[in-house]
């Protein structure tokens, strides 16, 4: 192989695929980024056998073929190499990047034992706006459990039922849910997506894409852009979100998102030093107020904040990084709040949106 | 001739062991419906009173056995379907869920 080009065009590449290598992996050529030449365009992928990433830049290709290149290494050389033209020269597995007057070589994998990143067969395909798709993913990604014994919370549930399409995750703690339209849809599909994957889409997807979505039983395909991205599913069955979430409330608050995020900021300051080091907030809501009272041995934090409530008064404790990761991706002025009692869950969801609510669980103490 | 008269015979003693069919599922039916007035009869027999105490009864023991489902998780074990027996850390929106619905 042999192609011309420049440290941006590697750079973009390195930068795009490099997230689904596995430093860790016990199969060596799972540590390297394949380079592979096709047409006028050169594809660089990356997989871990859960995630694979292929993007394709454009570059001058002298003479076509393949290699694979340890990752690590390659990332931080294309990182520190100058500004200007670059020649990349293959013989064997053994690859030179000549550079000026200089040239660095590396010792490749074998590009044959490179597992293939291939496509799905399935023509059941659905195309979203990336900025919808993009939105839904910071609104649900941070309800995904980080422990791996259930390995169904550790991913969204994709779901897709014709016009609708949903976004669901959960803890067991809080969950998050956030639904679509996409018009003239009449595919269905429901699986499980690692959220390694929702939140390399995230980092990839520019606003002003169109997402490509393509879904078989055991693997999804997102295309944007030159990018595509594969992902396995999370076996298992998630489970019945529905049930979960309360048709009704006794109290019912609208608060000013902003001032609201605030002071559970402040509080949670104390809450972490606490003897029970839970980070709790205890909210006593009761004429139209939502009072904090928050102490621990560093010190004490008396706030109140005026809301409009409708319903009976309440004393509510919650986890403050709950709270506080829900009110970031939530963009409106003002929330609201729907209770049913200190231990119901709890309902957010930004005003004057249906398609988006984040469920808490009070704490029981 | 005699390859119609042979049909026709064929076909008499289809319909005859048809017919011989009907009347032994005739005989099963008897049976059946008898069975189910002797059952219909023995449901009349029992009385209000038993009834209501076994409806009682049943409702006593599914009111224990949220009891005890509420006395585990307050005790810090799940009882959802998810984790049921595992101990839990914090609260669990799907047992809270199971517990509202019973």
């Amino acid at each position: 192989m042999k192609i011309l080009c420049k440290k941006e065009n590697l750079l973009a590449g390195v930068n795009t695929v490099q997230r689904a290598v596995s430093p860790k992996n016990t199969l060596p050529i799972l540590q390297g980024i394949k380079l592979k030449t096709d047409g006028e365009n050169l594809w660089f992928e990356a997989t871990d056998l859960e995630i694979g990433i292929r993007c394709k830049v454009p570059v001058n290709i002298q003479e076509g073929g393949q290699l694979v290149l340890p990752a690590r290494l390659f990332s931080e050389i294309t990182r520190k190499l100058p500004d200007s033209d670059l020649q990349i020269e293959s013989i064997d597995h053994n690859v030179k990047l000549i550079y000026e007057n200089s040239n660095f070589a590396i010792n490749g994998f074998d590009p044959e034992e490179f597992p293939e990143i291939t496509e799905i067969s399935s023509t059941d395909i659905i195309e979203i706006p990336a900025a919808v798709f993009k939105n839904m993913i910071r609104q649900t990604i941070f309800a995904c459990a980080v422990e791996e014994t259930r390995p169904v919370f550790t991913g969204i549930l994709l779901q897709i039922e014709k016009e609708d399409i949903y976004l669901v995750s959960t803890d067991t703690h809080r969950l998050a849910y956030s639904k679509a339209v996409i018009r003239g849809n009449d595919k269905e599909f429901k699986g499980i997506i690692p959220s390694k994957t929702m939140q390399e889409i995230y980092r990839l997807l520019d606003d002003n894409e169109i997402l490509t979505i393509k879904f078989s039983p055991s693997k999804v395909i997102f295309h944007f852009g030159t990018v595509q991205i594969l992902t396995r599913l999370i076996e298992g069955q998630f489970p019945s979100y529905k049930q979960v979430i309360p048709q009704s409330c006794t109290t019912k608050l609208f608060i000013h998102t902003r001032r609201f995020m605030d002071t559970v900021e402040r509080a949670s300051l104390l809450s972490k030093d606490n003897y029970l080091k839970t980070n709790t907030v205890r909210f006593q809501i009761e004429d139209a107020l939502i009072q904090i009272n928050q102490f621990s041995e560093m010190g004490k934090i008396s706030e109140q904040i005026e809301i409009e409530q409708d319903g009976e008064d309440v004393a509510i404790s919650f986890n403050a990084k709950y709270i506080l990761d829900l009110l970031k991706v939530i963009d409106t002025e003002h929330i609201i709040m729907e209770t049913s009692g200190s231990f119901s869950p709890c309902i957010f969801r930004p005003e004057n949106d249906q398609n988006y609510l984040c469920l808490v669980l009070p704490l029981r103490n | 001739m005699g390859q119609l008269h042979q049909a026709i015979s064929e076909v008499e003693e289809n319909l005859s062991r048809l017919l011989g069919e009907v009347r032994s599922l005739r005989q099963y039916i008897d049976c059946l419906e008898d069975e189910n007035a002797k059952l219909k009869r023995q449901l009349c027999a029992v009385s209000e009173a038993d009834t209501a105490r076994v409806q009682k009864n049943a409702a006593r023991i599914q009111k224990e056995a949220h009891e005890n489902l509420e006395k585990l998780y307050s005790e810090g074990f799940h009882v959802c379907h998810i984790y049921f027996g595992e101990p839990l850390e914090g609260s669990c929106l799907f047992c809270n869920a199971f517990l509202r619905k019973g």
